[in-house]
Formats: structure tokens, C-alpha cells, sequence
């Protein structure tokens, strides 16, 4: 390849690896939480919420790692309605969520209205890992990042582990996928739909604190823009596995990082088309994901959106 | 310690009072956020109040506000009652725009008002339909999940507005900025009441409202729907076509959405441009909600949605207060609902004696 | 082998309507295989459910091994060492057979060592004959392999009593055998287990002892070597017939339904219905007897329409029917009453009236162009409420607050306004009062009168009786058999029932 065009191709892959970490976060957090049977679509409130209070966070204190632990426990916190409401309250989840993200949306547009525009003086800060970083291609893509895409990678293998390889993951699965046997052989169903719940609270949260503290870094009302949306339909499309997650955050992270790469070059392709691609390949995705999923055993966990109520016969 | 039985019938008082009690728990949440911003809550409220129905202009406003909202929120009961998730009325809502402005800008000097009013509403019922089409026929064909597929069609539509607005429709004359050249008075509906905004869509909201509550309560589409939204399997034993009834009653409240976009656009703002009001793909939801599906109802609580709206709208500029406290209000009042829904069908027990 | 090993005193389990356990004394000796024998609704899964800790008795006291024990969930049934193995399986199909039997495990660690646990699973498969792959996925395993799993998940958790709930219901007949292999090999192991069947001939192959109750009554405990089948069908279905309803002579008209080596699958996909051949003519009430899971909800559902046929044909008034949609079948003229009330046959948060035109709204009257005409649909539900006196509080009350019966009333009422010539009801009179049951067998004893062809398909061997013109037993998928009522015996049938096959086959 030509010098400069490897160059740009490594700076791609490098944007797209930052791009899709935004989303991998709140990916594995909903697999996570669908798993256990709860359907949360309060994903772009929380990211948004998280994004605020990383942001803010980093604001006043400059501390930039605390800002993002601030960033992913509101996210948590957040989520903790949505789970009570359809979790001991049995309520409709799919209006408990969009609500979820309606007040997210309306909290962060009222308290971030004087941060608007605001930028941040340090952002997150890039660690370039010794001797990984020198593997040629992949070094510079993947290891000159920064601690929060190191802990996505992390994420990825650990979330991957427990699932399938601990009790913590069977008890999980069971719970998503038969509630009624789960129960039955004395797993608290409702203690994991809570922890799981709140788990993909701070995961989304997590991702949008990522998003201002290092790829904006400023703070516009709306930011996230849609990317919960992306996230939940990644999940269908990852089949609730985490290292599907991967593909799919890196397959949006790289259609994003394409347009705007285009869109700064000056292309003569109009902007907002451009802009439009990565949530149209998300809808394709989806499409496609759906008819692959047909399979009931590589499947939406069946418990997924039911409330569970332990009746007497 | 907290337990739920069921009960043996719903008792009427509760049906009221839920509802009730969650606008009022919502708002009080909402002035506690205030609170929390040094402001004033009562006077917050007052503010709103005033700017929502304080005079015969502002309230005027305020129904202008209302009637988007309506006509969105109607098309979006009768989805709802088929236990379809619709998230995609605002994108429903820009393609009407957009297929009505193509008249607007092409066909105002060639027709007269009263037929190029017409094919403009036909227009945006058309875009708005096709909009809602897509999602529909993947849900019924395929089994797509439609709360994504109609959400990412929102960001298509307005990234597709945006094209417009910056490339083909861009007024040469508007310094760049992404509008369109403003709508002939032969394009624009004509005013109702006038010194007001209030235009011809308001009829378009009335009449839609008591349409779909003629569709649901009495018609065998209505019957259909209702039979598929509470029991499938019932539905499927009586040989109901749940395909064709989600495609229709989509193509439906996409219309409705579609004309509400090109009410907006030629009642009020004249122009197509890219801030067409984004809330009303949300709000619309939760007036929708807050209706108990019900669009005689809607119109009621798409009225004083409005009026929140528009009072904040308001004291956004007066008092500093950002627009986010609607949103605020509006998802704490459907938290409140959503939990409190239990109610209606199980007893609380707490500690062994009951409360509720 | 003497030594009493499980005991259950005085047993009594109240629920709303009806007693399900009277007074129950019941006894386990150590080593040995005691059936639990008795119809539906003989008691036998209530009090079982009791020794398992998923109800508490309102009366009686459980001892294990000479001591008084309180369970109270199954999680301490299970720390007692009593194991269930459930009739329908609390398994979860997307995981493993391993991940499966150390769910819920307390003493099971952080992270799952696959191989020492899969190496404590060999063992226990080699020890009772329980050939299992621990990797294999539930959802990859028969029916059969799926029992062996559930077992094991007892056996893992040391249980010394095991309680089976008709665990021949879903197994073949090599199944069974291996079953049974696996039976004796656990209490040559010092297991005792409860079995639980209403299948005479396996009962008598297997068990030592047996205990039958009938309607929540004890009948008596026996030993195998004493008894013989034809007694124990007596124990299980007495032998008083209740007061038989007045009925006219059968008129008996042409064939309306005709079924042709009919096969299908359930919903496992293990075939359940291996070549049924009967008809029932116009005017005559054919009462299909058999106690549930031999097939008779699948019949039902392939004659309307909402289970495909893989075999075999379907022929109402000589027109083939097989395999076409329901609203066609009901065009035929054929209406049906489903066994769950409220899943299929109505719509619990809708209203009388709208459930009652559920068969009829896209037809004149109540069809109106696109409109329904509400008045026309009243006076025709309120036509139902008279004639099958319906009590309902208020028209516009959602039906899920009508009572049991009420609810099978309107069913009843729906169905037969439209003038079937072939009726099917399932399970018509289960779960209701005497007031409700007496009803619905005068309407469908009317509607016979009237010429309908009706097939009948119950659990209540008294219910047949009293109404039916035939009556047609069906065991594991077949026709047993086929009787006139009149020359019916009960204990004859009660045979048939449980797969003592006397008669050839009867068309």
C-alpha cells in the first residue's frame, strides 16, 4: 500500500476502535440486561445522563478518570427506576423505558444548559501500551488508545467469561431464558434482573461519559444522538454475545468514522447523506440479524419483555 | 414484606385516581428538579401557567402547539391499542413535510389554493404513510422489531431533511442557511381564528381524533385491532389477519403523522426547514399514554401537554429555564403511571396488612 | 427394607371450591418403588406438591425417618433429600445438561470447573444406568434423555426419595423400559421412590406397593402381589355412577365427521397421535374418554384447524378438511369450546359483548359495511345471557372478573348460536360448580337432540357416561376402543384407560 494511504487507513481503524467504544459499552450492557429478561430502552437516557455527568464532572475537578466512574454510576443510578417499575412493579417496559430515555433527554437539556458549549481542557489522555503498539497494523489501531478502550477490551473477554464459563452466567441465562425453572430451583430472579438492570445502567452510562469526555469533548445538548437506538438494535445483531458486540460497535464505530473522514477531506457527496449511513447500515443490520435469528436456540432470551410473578396455582 | 395479590375487579375510583395522582407526583418531581437550580418552583409553575393560558394569544399558542400533537397521537392510539410500538412519528412526520413541500414549492403558482392545499395534504398523508409502511410490512412479514426499525427511520428522515435542506431546496436567497424559500400564500393554510396562528389543521385534528374513535370503538377494523393488541392467539383462532390490520392501521398513523408535518409546515412555519420541532415524535408518545388511549381523551391532554409546552417555551427566554424540564415533567408523570398501573389489577399488602 | 423411610399423616389441602386432599395417610418404605395411582384430579400431584414443599397442608404432619419435618419451599424438600422430577421439566433449553444440573447449586463455586463437575455427572450415569453427554444442550436431547437429566439433578443433590409425576406420560415404549431399568437400579441402591401414573400395566410391572385415591380420598394401600389389575381399575374409578340425566333416544343421523388414520406431533415434536380412525355421526354425542396427555388436546386441535395433520384425513360432511385454516373449518360448520378458557377462547380485558360476537362480527346483523352494529351485538349477547343464564355484573366489565363458569358458559353459548353441525368440547366442565357443569351437559345433550354431531372429550369418566351415545377411549395416541353407552361397564373402560387393551378395534 502507498504510504499515505496506509497512514490513513491506520488512522481509520484507530478512529473506529475509538468511535465504536462509545457503543460497545452500552452493547454489552443491554445483552446483559436482556439476558436476564428485562427489555431496557432507557439506554439513550442513560447515555446521555452519563454523558452530562462525566462531562461536568470532568469540568470542575479535571479529574479525568473519576469523571468517567461519575459518568457510568449515574448511568447506573438512572436505571435503577426503570428496574423497579418493571421489575417489582410489573410495569409495561417498553413505555418504562422510552420514558427512561424521554427523562434523560429533558434532565440533561435543563441541567446542562450552562455547560453548553463549554470545552474541556484535558480530555482523556492516550496510553500507548510498550511492545503491543509495536505490532505492525494492529499495533498502532489497538494499543495506542486510552485506558476506557483498554477496559472495553477487558470487558469483552470478562463478560464473555462469566456468561458462559461461571455460575453467575448460568444463573443469568437461566433467568432470561426460563424464569419459572430458574425460581424453581432456588435462584433469586428478581435480585439478578435488578443487578443486571443496573449493570447495563452504568455500561450506558459509561459509554456516553466516553463520548464527552474524549471524542467531543464538549457538551451540546443531545449529544449522543441517537446512539442508544444504535446500541439496542447491536444488540439483536450481536445475538446476545458479547464478542458479536465487538463486530457490531466496530462496524457502526467504522461507517462513522468513514463519513466524517470524508466529510472533513471535502467530498462531494452531501453531508447529511453521508451522515446518514451508519444508522442505515444499523437498520440493515437489524434486518438481517432478525431473519438469521429464526434458530430458537441462538435466540432472544425467551423471558425477554414478560414480568415474573411466582403465582400459586 | 411487599406483597401483590390479585384483585377480583377493578375498582372505578382507582382508574381516576392513578392517573391523577401521577400528573400531580410528576409535576411535583419536576419542581423539585427546579428547586434544585435555585429556582422557584411555585413561581416556575406560575410562569408556566401564565404562558400557557395567561391571555387569549398565548392560549391560542398553545393549541397551536396542541394540534401536531394531536394529530400525531391519535394515529398513534390506534397502533398502540394493537400493542404495536410506533417510536417513529416524527420521522412519519418530517417525509409528510417534505412530500408536501415538493407541491408547496413547485405547484404554487400553477394551482389554486383550495386544490394545492389539498394535494399537499395528500402529500404528507402519502409520506408519512410510505414512512410507516416500511417498518409495518418488515413487523408483519418478517418480524422485525419495529420499535428500532421505526426509530433509526427517524434519523434517515431528518438526515434525508437535512440533504434537502442543504443541497436541492435551499433557498438561493437564505445565506446558506438550510431553508426553503417560504411557502406562497396559496401553500399555507389558511387561518382560523385570526390575530392568532391557529390554522385549518385544528379541524384536521378534531375530525382525526373522532375518526379514530370511531375507527376503534366501532368499526370491525377497530374490533380487529383491539382483539389482536390484547390476545393474539385468540385473535389468530378467529381467523383475524393480524398482517393486514398492523399494515393498515401503520399506513394510517403514519398519515396522520405525515399530515401533521405538512399542517406545521404550512400553517405555521411557512417554510420547510430543519427545525421542525422535535419533541413531537416523543410528546405525542406520552400524550398517547396519558390518554388512556383514548383519542377523544387526547384531545383534552394533548391540549394542556400543549400548554406545558408552550409555557416553558416561554419562560425559557424569561426565566432561564431550559425547555428540558417539559421532558422533565412528562416521563416522572409516566413513571408514576407505569408503576402505579399494578394497582388496578392487584391489592398491596404491606407487611401483612393491606394499604391499597 | 421394612423400615419407613417417608410418612405422611392425616394430609389435608383445601382450595378454593374444592377439597384436593382429604385426609391422607400415605407411606414410604426405604427401597422400595410405591405408586401413587389415580385419576385427574384424584389428588395425587397436590399432595406431592406438599412433600415437595411447593404447598403447605392445612392440615397433617410429614415425618422423614421417624422425625416431624416442616417444608416449606422445595428448596428444603431438596435439603431434606426429597427430590421431584416434575411432570412437565424445569429445565432450561439453551443451556447445557451440566449447566443445568448445578443450577441453583449452593455449593457450587464461582467458576464452573466443567470437568470435575461433567466427572461427577459420569459417575452418577454409570452407577443407575443414566447415559447423558453433560455438554449436550437440552434443547439437542429426546424427551426421554431430558427425564434422565432431571433425575440426575436429584441425584447430584443427594436425594434419598425421589418422586416421579407420570414420568411414562411423554417416554416410548423402550423408553419406559429403560426407565424402569434405572428404577430398580436405584433401590438396589437403597432410593425409595413415589410413581406416579395412571397406567395399570406399568403400575403393575413396577411398583411393590400402590395407593390409590380417588377425589382426594385415600382408597386403600396395597401390595402389588396381592392385587390384580382389574381391581385396582375398580379402586381408581369406583364403582357408583351418579344420577344419570334424562336423556331422549338417540336419532341418530348422517356421517358429519370422519377422522382417517390421523396422525400429528405435540408440541415437542414426539408424535402423539399414531393413526386415530373414528366418525361420529349427526344426533349423537361421541364422548372420547382417556386421561390427559394421551392426545386427546392435540385430536381436538387438528379437527379445528390450529395443529397440522402429518398424517391422515379429516372429513366433515364428506368435504376433506385436513390442514385448512380455521376460519375455513368453522365456515364447515364446525365450532369448538378450548380446553383454557382464557388464552384461546377469549379475550380476558374485553368485555361480554365483545367477546360474545368474537365468531360472528364480519356477518350481518352485528356487521355493518365497516362499522359493527353495537346494538345489534348487545341484544345478541344479552339473547346469550337469558338463554344460558349468564351471570355477568355489568355488560361492560372485562370478562377475566366473570367466574369459571360463567365464562364457559358464554364459550358454550358463542359456539352453539352458530348452529355447528359438528361441535367439539374439550374439557367443557373442568374447574366449574356442580350448578355450571348440570347446564352445560343439558345444552349439549339439547344440541344433540337437535341433530349436532358432537364430540365430547373429557377427563371425567362420569361426565361420558351421563352424556354420551359412544364412548371412544384413547391411550397413548390410538383408540382403544369403542362402546356403546349402553352396554358400557366402567371398569371395563377404566382398563382401556390405562392401556389394558380388552376389545379390538371398534369402528
Amino acid at each position: 500500500m502507498r504510504p499515505d494511504a496506509y497512514a490513513i487507513t491506520i488512522i481509520l481503524l484507530a478512529a473506529t476502535v475509538e468511535s465504536g467504544t462509545i457503543l460497545l459499552f452500552p452493547i454489552i450492557g443491554e445483552i446483559f440486561t436482556e439476558r436476564s429478561g428485562i427489555l431496557n430502552l432507557g439506554i439513550e437516557g442513560m447515555m446521555i445522563i452519563g454523558a452530562l455527568v462525566g462531562f461536568v464532572t470532568a469540568f470542575i475537578t479535571g479529574q479525568i478518570y473519576w469523571a468517567f466512574f461519575m459518568g457510568m454510576l449515574a448511568g447506573g443510578l438512572a436505571s435503577l427506576i426503570h428496574a423497579f417499575i418493571s421489575i417489582t412493579l410489573r410495569g409495561n417496559q417498553v413505555v418504562s423505558g422510552l420514558s427512561l430515555t424521554i427523562f434523560g433527554l429533558g434532565v440533561t437539556n435543563f441541567y446542562g444548559q450552562e455547560f453548553v458549549n463549554l470545552q474541556l481542557a484535558h480530555t482523556v489522555p492516550q496510553v500507548i501500551i510498550p511492545g503491543l503498539s509495536q505490532i505492525p497494523f494492529f499495533g498502532p489501531i489497538l494499543f495506542k488508545q486510552d485506558y476506557m478502550v483498554y477496559l472495553s477490551y477487558i470487558l469483552v473477554i470478562i463478560t464473555w467469561f462469566i456468561l458462559f464459563k461461571t455460575k453467575v452466567g448460568i444463573q443469568l441465562r437461566a433467568v432470561g431464558q426460563n424464569a419459572q425453572a430458574a425460581d424453581a430451583m432456588g435462584v433469586n430472579v428478581y435480585k439478578i434482573r435488578y443487578f443486571w438492570t443496573f449493570f447495563g445502567g452504568l455500561m450506558a452510562g459509561a459509554g456516553g461519559a466516553y463520548l464527552t469526555l474524549n471524542c467531543a469533548p464538549f457538551w451540546l445538548d443531545g449529544i449522543t444522538a441517537g446512539r442508544g437506538w444504535v446500541a439496542i438494535a447491536l444488540v439483536i445483531f450481536a445475538r446476545w454475545n458479547p464478542p458479536y458486540a465487538l463486530i457490531g460497535a466496530y462496524l457502526f464505530g467504522a461507517i462513522n468514522a468513514l463519513q466524517f473522514q470524508l466529510q472533513s477531506m471535502g467530498t462531494t457527496i452531501p453531508s447529511a447523506l453521508l451522515s446518514m449511513q451508519p444508522y442505515f447500515l444499523t437498520f440493515i443490520l437489524i434486518i438481517v440479524a432478525t431473519l438469521l435469528v429464526k434458530a430458537k436456540h441462538i435466540g432472544v432470551p425467551k423471558e425477554l419483555g414478560i414480568p415474573y410473578a411466582r403465582e400459586e396455582k | 414484606m411487599l406483597k401483590f395479590e390479585k384483585r377480583e375487579n377493578i375498582p372505578l375510583h382507582l382508574r381516576i385516581l392513578i392517573p391523577l395522582i401521577s400528573i400531580l407526583l410528576g409535576v411535583l418531581i419536576g419542581g423539585i428538579a427546579v428547586m434544585f437550580s435555585q429556582v422557584n418552583p411555585l413561581t416556575v409553575y406560575k410562569a408556566i401557567f401564565i404562558g400557557a393560558f395567561g391571555s387569549t394569544y398565548v392560549f391560542s399558542e398553545t393549541i397551536v402547539v396542541a394540534i401536531p400533537l394531536l394529530l400525531i397521537s391519535v394515529g398513534l392510539i390506534l397502533v398502540f391499542k394493537m400493542n404495536y410500538w410506533n417510536i417513529g412519528a416524527y420521522g412519519q412526520y418530517i417525509m409528510g413535510a417534505i412530500f408536501s413541500t415538493y407541491f408547496a414549492l413547485n405547484s404554487a403558482e400553477t394551482m389554486s389554493r383550495s386544490i394545492l392545499l389539498m394535494m399537499m395534504c395528500i402529500a404528507g398523508m402519502v409520506g408519512g404513510a410510505l414512512w410507516a409502511l416500511i417498518p409495518a410490512a418488515l413487523k408483519a412479514y418478517w418480524k422485525v422489531n419495529e420499535v428500532i426499525t421505526t426509530l433509526l427511520l427517524n434519523y434517515i428522515a431528518l438526515y434525508i431533511l437535512k440533504f434537502l435542506m442543504y443541497g436541492p431546496w435551499r433557498n438561493p436567497r437564505s445565506f446558506g442557511f438550510p431553508l426553503t424559500k417560504i411557502f406562497e400564500l396559496n401553500a399555507q393554510l389558511p387561518k382560523l381564528i385570526s390575530h392568532t396562528r391557529i390554522h385549518l389543521g385544528l379541524i384536521f385534528g378534531i375530525v382525526a381524533a373522532i375518526i379514530i374513535w370511531i375507527i376503534i370503538k366501532k368499526t370491525k377494523f377497530g374490533y380487529e385491532i383491539r382483539v389482536i393488541g390484547e390476545n393474539e392467539i385468540a385473535a389468530r383462532y378467529a381467523g383475524i389477519n393480524i398482517a393486514k390490520n398492523i399494515i393498515l392501521a401503520m399506513v394510517i398513523s403514519g398519515g396522520l403523522a405525515g399530515l401533521a408535518g405538512m399542517a406545521q409546515i404550512s400553517g405555521i412555519i411557512h417554510m420547510l426547514q430543519i427545525e421542525i420541532n422535535p419533541d413531537y415524535g416523543y410528546t405525542a408518545i406520552i400524550v398517547a399514554w396519558l390518554s388512556g388511549l383514548n383519542s377523544l381523551t387526547a384531545m383534552i391532554v394533548s391540549f394542556f401537554l400543549g400548554g406545558l409546552f408552550a409555557g416553558a417555551s416561554q419562560i425559557q427566554m424569561t426565566m432561564k429555564v431550559p425547555i428540558g424540564i417539559v421532558g422533565l415533567i412528562e416521563s416522572s408523570i409516566l413513571f408514576f403511571l407505569l408503576g402505579g398501573a399494578i394497582l388496578t389489577n392487584y391489592k398491596l399488602y404491606y407487611k401483612g396488612r393491606k394499604i391499597i | 427394607m421394612d423400615a419407613i423411610v417417608l410418612q405422611a399423616k392425616n394430609i389435608s389441602k383445601h382450595f378454593p371450591g374444592v377439597l384436593a386432599n382429604d385426609h391422607i395417610n400415605f407411606d414410604l418404605r426405604k427401597g422400595e418403588i410405591h405408586t401413587l395411582l389415580g385419576e385427574n384430579g384424584a389428588g395425587k400431584t397436590t399432595l406431592m406438591n406438599i412433600l415437595d414443599g411447593i404447598y403447605y397442608p392445612d392440615e397433617g404432619e410429614i415425618y422423614l425417618n421417624g422425625k416431624r419435618v416442616d417444608i416449606r419451599s422445595p428448596f428444603e424438600a431438596t435439603k431434606n433429600g426429597i427430590g421431584m422430577i416434575h411432570q412437565h421439566f424445569m429445565l432450561v433449553d439453551t443451556l447445557s445438561v451440566l449447566e443445568n444440573v448445578v443450577l441453583g447449586l449452593e455449593s457450587q463455586g464461582f467458576y464452573l470447573d466443567k470437568k470435575n463437575i461433567s466427572e461427577k455427572i459420569a459417575k452418577i450415569s454409570k452407577k443407575y444406568n443414566l447415559d447423558i453427554n453433560p455438554y449436550a444442550k437440552i434443547w439437542q436431547l429426546s424427551v426421554g434423555e431430558q427425564q434422565r437429566v432431571e433425575i440426575i439433578k436429584t441425584l447430584f443433590r443427594g436425594a434419598k426419595v425421589l418422586i416421579m409425576d407420570e414420568p411414562t406420560a411423554v417416554l416410548t415404549p423402550q423408553e419406559t423400559d429403560a426407565l424402569f431399568k434405572i428404577l430398580r437400579r436405584m433401590i438396589k441402591e437403597d432410593k425409595s421412590i413415589i410413581f406416579i401414573s395412571h397406567k395399570l400395566d406399568e403400575v403393575m410391572k413396577i411398583s411393590d406397593r400402590i395407593t390409590v385415591l380417588r377425589k382426594g380420598k385415600l382408597v386403600g394401600t396395597v401390595d402389588k402381589k396381592e392385587i390384580k389389575q382389574k381391581e385396582l381399575a375398580k379402586m381408581m374409578v369406583g364403582r357408583e355412577v351418579l344420577f344419570r340425566l334424562d336423556r331422549n333416544p338417540m336419532n341418530r343421523k348422517g356421517e358429519i365427521l370422519k377422522i382417517e388414520d390421523l396422525e400429528t406431533h405435540n408440541d415437542k415434536g414426539i408424535k402423539i397421535l399414531k393413526g386415530i380412525n373414528f366418525s361420529i355421526h349427526g344426533g349423537e354425542i361421541f364422548g372420547l374418554a382417556g386421561v390427559s396427555g394421551n392426545g386427546q388436546k392435540e385430536l381436538a386441535e387438528v379437527i379445528v384447524g390450529l395443529r397440522r395433520a402429518i398424517a391422515g384425513k379429516v372429513y366433515i360432511k364428506g368435504e376433506e378438511v385436513t390442514n385448512l385454516c380455521p376460519k375455513a373449518i368453522t365456515k364447515e360448520g364446525t365450532n369448538y369450546i378450548p380446553p383454557d378458557r382464557l388464552k384461546v377462547g377469549l379475550v380476558p380485558n374485553l368485555n361480554t359483548v365483545e367477546n360474545a360476537i368474537l365468531r360472528r362480527y364480519d356477518r350481518e346483523p352485528i356487521s355493518r359495511g365497516i362499522f359493527l352494529n353495537y346494538e345489534e351485538a348487545a341484544k345478541y349477547t344479552r339473547e346469550l345471557i337469558k338463554q344460558f343464564n349468564i351471570m355477568v355484573p355489568r355488560e361492560n366489565v372485562p370478562v377475566k372478573f366473570l367466574s369459571g363458569g360463567n365464562l364457559q358458559k358464554l364459550i358454550l353459548a358463542r359456539e352453539i348460536r352458530e348452529e355447528p353441525a359438528l361441535l367439539i368440547a374439550v374439557h367443557p366442565s373442568r374447574g366449574l360448580d356442580v350448578g355450571a357443569t348440570e347446564f352445560i351437559r343439558k345444552k349439549l345433550l339439547e344440541e344433540r337432540d337437535q341433530g349436532v354431531a358432537i364430540l365430547l372429550i373429557s377427563e371425567d369418566l362420569e361426565e361420558l357416561l351421563m352424556i354420551s351415545d359412544r364412548i371412544g377411549v384413547i391411550y397413548e395416541g390410538e383408540i382403544e376402543g369403542i362402546v356403546d353407552i349402553d352396554s358400557a361397564d366402567i371398569n371395563e373402560i377404566g382398563l382401556m384407560m390405562a392401556g389394558v387393551q380388552k376389545n379390538p378395534l371398534d369402528k
